[in-house]
């Protein structure tokens, strides 16, 4: 799955663990999500989505929608 | 919440956000020095009993028993630390129990085939294989995910 993590982040000039620190998870995770080594749960998508304003499917793309 | 300015960055810093590392840290700080307890209780239980040192009575069963008793200390903290932990180290952990526990399973069920073959018989030793393989599967796991 891909995702816009990594530039929503960079638009607000925060840091990874100025990110980590917002969703109360580790760096670890969020640069595992930013670089695609991992697909959040639901409920930490949903956190993402709420704490940037916007929809879940406007940050997470599925490889498969891209793809067709 | 109060803020702090990173003069480095020039970018807002939380307080939180300085805690995290130092909190994560001490979790796994805490987890290793109750681990290494269990462990020093366990080597000196066991060296205590062979040594014939002791007087009868209770106080073997005592020292038999104070490994146990910080076995507890260890899976109390085990148990803090998976709950406090985010979902991406909690699935590290999950694969490095499944690495350990499968493994160390697989491991002594195969090797009381070679018993049957004359192989000394297993002792507590080969149980190590069980948190070795744990420490690997978590290593796998951080690597993968870094």
């Amino acid at each position: 799955m891909k995702n816009r993590l990594k530039v929503l982040r960079a638009e607000r000039d925060w840091t990874q663990a100025r990110l980590a620190s917002e969703l109360e998870v580790s760096r670890q995770t969020v640069n595992a999500i930013e670089t695609g080594k991992y697909d959040p749960s639901l409920p930490l998508a949903f956190r993402i989505a709420r704490l940037f304003g916007q929809a879940i499917e406007q940050i997470f793309v599925d490889n498969k929608e891209t793809s067709s | 919440m109060e803020r702090l300015l990173d003069m480095s960055e020039n970018t807002p810093v939380t307080i939180r956000e300085r805690c995290e590392p130092s909190r994560t840290r001490s979790r796994e700080l805490r987890l290793a020095a109750v681990t290494l307890l269990w462990a020093v209780t366990f080597v000196g239980a066991t060296r205590l009993l062979k040594s014939e040192l002791l007087p009868a009575g209770i106080v073997p069963w005592l020292v038999a028993l104070a490994p146990s008793v910080a076995a507890g200390f260890v899976l109390a903290a085990y148990v803090r630390f998976l709950r406090e932990a985010d979902e991406l180290q909690r699935l590290i952990q999950l694969q490095g129990l499944a690495a350990g526990f499968g493994g160390g399973f697989f491991v002594l069920c195969g090797y009381s085939l070679f018993e049957q073959l004359g192989a000394s018989p297993a002792g507590i030793e080969l149980v190590a294989v069980m948190p070795f393989l744990y420490v690997i599967g978590v290593l796998v796991g951080e690597r993968k995910y870094r």
